[in-house]
């Protein structure tokens, strides 16, 4: 807040064709950027079983991981490339794709040991500062591996586990030998595969039984070598009775050709447990990013998923869960906003397995500039899932003549006694609502902002307050130049 | 009414092997796991793909899903991993003077 002694600077006056230069700046400043490459090792581009093998050498891993790895790959090569979702597909390369990029040794435990300019990168991003005022602990990924993690005293007093998967592979490899790909087994979907062959890094959480992790869980995730592939893999385990928040974000700089980013994520909330997992993905224009993401809940457990798309060239991703046991809730909030050039092809899919569960499906899509955003979902009710409800909502928001919008709900219903509601609008930005606001003295890209913000207010109050900042922040910098 | 149907010798079906049969309009998949004979329906209740084709654990006792890598445990039929979430049927096994024989309804 301004006290008296402060002087605020002139608002900037820029032209339009100024502002849209400074949206792509902005990005390059704040995230585009790119660090030397020190690296300790960068696999060659392409995939094969030697990479496959030099992966799980170089981790020394158990061998059922190994054989593993080596049967997913397997299902990858001979699963065709989907056609489906978006012909942007089409133009991913595995060949041109570096599957394996390791920065440091091991993942350390205080940010002074972490390379420095690797520190320097989360630095720039506000990594440790976010750390230290609001977050139970914090993970770092750089390109393949996890370079830093760090957790409260206090919750590792209590139980809970919050390390790098690779880590916990070695340290808990029970618990990770029993959940692993349970949730999405490796020959699940091309992607899915891919990921199992060759995964790295991502994040492993174990909430013992009871215990309420107060404060988020932060999961960082970087890219910085052009044509890399990142394939992190993600495990969260909720004990019944448990809590937990986990908050992801990512970025990468801006090249001019393509990286990819395939993640698998699980959660597993057992009986009254509750998951809530926020992702603000805001990866440059040159990343493919096609993730699986999927979730049990179990009698009385809730999962909610907070999905906001802003970034990447592709967006492929639609977070699932299954209620497998009575009286379990899903719910998932999901926004995506497609500029020029980009497609999120976004949703979401909950199957209700068991009797009296619930469910929210609350999707927003903003397109602008020539983006095209769409809406993909399956709701199901399975035989026997009687006096479950369900209410799913998808908004699209068009903000000019160019940009397009898809919805594509499927709907499968096994039971008569339930309760399912589907609504759908589209909406442009509309003279009248620009001209009322105008009329009222604001000016029109300021309206603009004003609608859009008020068209995604329902999900980014859903956020913690500062990833809420963040996220109409990063919304006000796609706007800029919309409107002209 | 429960029916006795005749599927094969033992002899025919060692360890590691598995059968197709159909009864009226059944396909049920008759698997030896390490010795023990088990038999399933052959539909897998994500997407009612084949299950007879898929990998064979002898050790877990489960058989993996071709389409989607979903596991089920062929001693009961339940799947161990999504995206299935319902069980397949099963079939009592019966060994008759080293014939298999199922029991079906």
């Amino acid at each position: 807040m301004a006290t008296p002694e402060t002087v605020l600077p002139e608002p900037e006056v820029l032209t339009e064709n100024e502002q849209l230069g400074k949206i792509n700046s902005d990005y390059t400043e704040r995230y585009g950027f790119h660090d030397a490459e020190n690296y300790l090792y960068k696999a060659p581009k392409g995939l094969t079983r030697q990479t496959v093998e030099m992966i799980s050498d170089f981790k020394s891993e158990p061998e059922w991981m190994r054989e593993f790895r080596l049967k997913a790959l397997d299902h990858f090569l001979a699963r065709k490339q989907p056609t489906w979702g978006s012909p942007m597909l089409a133009e991913v390369d595995y060949d041109n794709i570096r599957y394996f990029v390791r920065a440091s040794e091991t993942p350390s435990r205080s940010w002074d040991d972490v390379p420095e300019d690797v520190k320097r990168t989360f630095d720039r991003l506000g990594i440790p500062e976010a750390e230290r005022k609001f977050l139970s602990g914090v993970g770092a990924q750089y390109e393949s591996e996890v370079v830093y993690h760090q957790v409260h005293k206090d919750l590792e007093a209590q139980g809970v586990i919050f390390t790098d998967m690779d880590t916990a592979l070695r340290e808990h490899e029970d618990l990770v030998r029993k959940y692993f790909a349970t949730i999405i087994p490796p020959n699940d979907n091309k992607l899915a595969a891919l990921n199992s062959a060759v995964w790295s890094g991502g994040s492993f959480v174990y909430v013992p039984e009871g215990v309420h992790v107060e404060m988020p869980l932060q999961a960082y995730f970087r890219i910085n070598t052009e044509n890399m592939g990142q394939f992190e893999r993600t495990l969260i385990i909720a004990e019944p009775g448990s809590y937990v928040h986990y908050v992801e974000g990512c970025t990468a700089p801006t090249y001019s050709s393509d990286s990819l980013h395939s993640a698998v994520v699980e959660l597993i909330a057992q009986p009254g447990a509750r998951i809530r997992y926020t992702t603000v993905q805001n990866w440059s224009m040159n990343v493919f990013n096609l993730v699986t993401k999927r979730a049990v809940a179990y009698e009385d457990a809730t999962v909610e998923w907070v999905d906001c798309n802003l970034g990447s060239k592709l967006t492929m991703k639609y977070p699932s869960i299954y209620l497998l046991g009575e009286r379990a809730h899903g719910e998932v909030l999901s926004i995506a906003f497609a500029g020029a050039g980009q497609h999120q092809d976004a949703g979401a899919k909950i199957v209700h397995a068991a009797p009296n569960t619930t469910s929210n499906i609350f999707a927003k899509s903003i397109s602008k500039d020539g983006g095209r955003g769409s809406y993909r979902g399956l709701l199901e009710v399975a035989k026997g899932a009687h006096g479950s409800k369900s209410k799913v909502v998808c908004d699209a928001l068009l903000l000019d003549e160019h940009s397009r919008s898809d919805t594509y709900p499927t709907i499968r219903i096994g039971e008569n006694d339930v309760d399912v509601g589907h609504e759908a609008t589209v909406s442009k930005v509309g003279e009248d609502q620009l001209f009322y606001l105008r009329s009222h003295g604001i000016p029109e890209e300021e309206a603009s902002k004003l609608i859009v913000n008020g068209f995604i207010e329902p999900i980014t109050k859903e956020l913690p307050m500062e990833y809420a900042v963040e996220m109409n922040r990063l919304i006000e910098l796609q706007m800029e130049g919309s409107i002209g | 009414m429960p029916q006795i149907i005749d599927v094969c010798p033992l002899s025919d079906l060692p360890p590691g092997a598995v059968r197709l049969v159909e009864w009226e309009d059944l396909e049920i998949g008759v698997f030896n796991c390490g010795g023990t004979v088990y038999a399933i329906e052959d539909r897998c209740t994500h997407d009612d793909g084949t299950l007879a084709d898929g990998e064979l654990d002898q050790e877990a006792c489960t058989i993996e899903c071709p389409r989607h890598g979903s596991l089920f445990d062929l001693r009961t039929g339940k799947p161990k991993t999504l995206p299935a979430y319902v069980p397949v049927d099963t079939f009592p096994v019966i060994i008759d003077e080293e014939k298999i024989k199922l029991e079906v309804e």
